[in-house]
């Protein structure tokens, strides 16, 4: 009798074997620059082996959109820093969205995400495209009801959040956990400071000392480790703007047009450039500041004419090409799994 | 003899005391059921079905929602009783809660229109289970995605001056209003319910020809102005919600 429950009982483990794939998560820990500051994660999305796994299955996933035909990989392309290289990004059945894809390297630090700043964690951002029909999905709830239909996402999910169905906490924090190991800080910039290999050669170092200089003022704004102060400011693209920038989220007069400041890191891969991606290069961006933008109301009093010579200017964008770096952008850890 | 006396008083105040202790007022409740709809000439409103609104427009209702916060009764004595967080109410449904109160005299139902600031500033819909009307399933898409918080009420739809008879308008209706200034509170005036071992039903009628009616020096003229995300046009969006919280009213 007793050997009856034995068999009873060791047909059910089997059965569980059988209809759950055998995982086991683990803590991951990352590796951050030693010049960036330290990486606080939310309480409820510490790094796991199987939290990024499952964040990076999805990240590149066509079931995420409504048609099954884009994933945030399509807009997000690894190649150029995680940007699509167009002005502005091609959603669901060719729609076009407003703004130029922003680069998601060092994602993991920003303060506030969307160019107005609206929105407060990389967790509540991930809400963003999968509720836009001109991104992904105007809701994520099919998209929920669909994930789950795979049975191994499923016992990710159960291992990796003790969830055992996907639903909207599971697709955000997974997919903030992957992005946070978006972490791109070795350019030859950043070695030069470390006095490693690749030191940089006179014209990235005269760049360098005109971004740096009160002349120019760039690194005020472009300020840190990440090249961005993280604030917003009307730069003076237009006499009016279509796009009200933070105005949008705080319908303020004096917002009006103001933008966050970007990372400058990699950019010479994120082209076209601005909030409209409507400048296609370097060149026409240095140009821009260097005439001092237009007379808008909202203006910050630091973009003014600043008399750079062609070959000035020319330093300058050879410095900007210092903050590529190309280990990051060829990091198969940060590709579909399998490539 | 003073030792019986006293110990007589002793056994006088321990048999007061346990008497005291065992006299437990009888602690009993009532059901009420709490409705929420609109109405329109003193009957339910229809959605999809033209109307004619107080500047003469012709509107058509296609989606009309908004959030109902904190709905509580407030007892005699001052003491607030929540009898629901959270509600979505949607226009084109039946809208109704069931709880059981405990007996008393109530004098004020309470409510708010939105969400409060605590519950709406930097939250993340995720963190709710999707049975909660503030989670990403129950919102039914009324949070901002790109910014912070819920769209506390939506009115979309048609609207027009010109059409006649079975025409139908055409001028798109969005009134998206939601952020924390445009939380409006709302108290039922001359409410007085007593409840003893009852079974009582309140509703929370909406007026909708009072919502597009001036108010106090607010216009929502829907064929002049009929468009607002709350960022852009707040002035409406906040017209909305008044004239939203002025058209309430209370039936027991």
């Amino acid at each position: 009798m007793r050997w009856g429950y034995f068999i009873l009982l060791l047909s059910f483990f089997s059965c569980a074997e059988t209809n759950s794939p055998n995982l086991h998560d683990s803590e991951v820990k990352v590796r951050i620059p030693s010049a960036f500051p330290e990486l606080v994660y939310p309480a409820d999305n510490s790094p796991t082996k199987l939290r990024v796994e499952l964040g990076r299955r999805l990240f590149y996933d066509n079931r995420l959109s409504q048609d099954e035909s884009l994933n945030c990989g399509s807009c997000h392309v690894l190649s150029a820093a995680f940007t699509d290289g167009r002005a502005t990004s091609q959603g669901l059945h060719g729609s076009v969205g407003k703004r130029n894809a922003p680069t998601l390297a060092n994602v993991a630090w920003l303060k506030r995400l969307m160019m107005e700043g609206g929105v407060p964690t990389l967790e509540t951002q991930i809400l963003v495209p999968l509720h836009d029909s001109t991104e992904m999905a105007p809701s994520m709830m099919p998209i929920v009801d669909r994930l789950n239909e795979d049975e191994y996402l499923r016992a990710l999910s159960l291992v990796a959040y003790g969830r055992d169905s996907i639903d909207p906490f599971v697709v955000t924090r997974a997919l903030a956990c992957f992005q946070r190991t978006f972490i791109s800080g070795d350019s030859r910039y950043d070695r030069s400071l470390q006095g490693r290999n690749d030191q940089m050669n006179e014209r990235e170092l005269r760049g360098r000392d005109l971004f740096f200089s009160p002349r120019t003022q760039c690194s005020e704004c472009h300020s840190g480790v990440f090249f961005t102060d993280m604030n917003f400011y009307n730069i003076g693209l237009f006499d009016e703007y279509a796009d009200r920038g933070k105005a949008r989220a705080t319908d303020r007069d004096e917002d009006v047009g103001r933008f966050k400041t970007p990372t400058l890191r990699n950019i010479q891969l994120t082209a076209p450039y601005m909030h409209d991606g409507h400048m296609k290069s370097l060149e026409e961006v240095v140009r821009f500041y260097n005439a001092g933008g237009t007379a808008h109301r909202n203006k910050d009093g630091r973009i003014r004419p600043l008399g750079l010579t062609d070959e000035e200017q020319a330093d300058l964008i050879a410095f900007l090409t210092t903050l590529t770096d190309w280990n990051f952008v060829q990091n198969e850890e940060l590709l579909p799994l399998g490539k | 003899m003073n030792r019986f006396f006293s110990l007589l008083a002793f056994v006088a105040l321990v048999s007061g005391l346990q008497s005291c202790k065992e006299y437990k007022p009888e602690l009993t409740t009532s059901t009420i059921t709490i409705k929420f709809d609109a109405l329109r000439d003193g009957s339910r409103f229809q959605m999809g079905r033209i109307f004619t609104d107080a500047y003469g427009n012709r509107v058509r209702a296609d989606l009309f929602r908004n959030y109902i916060s904190m709905v509580s009764l407030v007892s005699d004595d001052g003491s607030e009783l929540l009898l629901k967080d959270f509600l979505l109410v949607d226009y084109s449904i039946d809208n109704e809660f069931t709880v059981e109160v405990p007996d008393g005299r109530y004098s004020a139902l309470k409510l708010g229109v939105g969400i409060p600031a605590e519950f709406n500033t930097d939250q993340d819909p995720a963190n709710y289970p999707n049975s909660s009307p503030l989670s990403v399933a129950g919102s039914q898409g009324m949070f901002w995605q790109w910014s912070t918080g819920y769209i506390f009420a939506k009115f979309e739809g048609k609207a027009d001056t010109l059409g006649v008879g079975s025409a139908q308008p055409t001028l798109n209706i969005a009134i998206h209003a939601g952020n924390d200034a445009s939380f409006r509170a709302y108290e039922s005036p001359g409410f007085t319910l007593d409840l003893r071992k009852s079974t009582r039903t309140i509703a929370v009628h909406l007026d909708v020809d009072k919502l597009f009616a001036p108010l106090e020096g607010n216009e929502v003229n829907l064929t002049n102005n009929a468009v607002t995300h709350s960022q852009n046009n707040s002035q409406l969006a906040r017209d909305y919600m008044d004239n939203l919280v002025a058209a309430l009213w209370v039936e027991l």
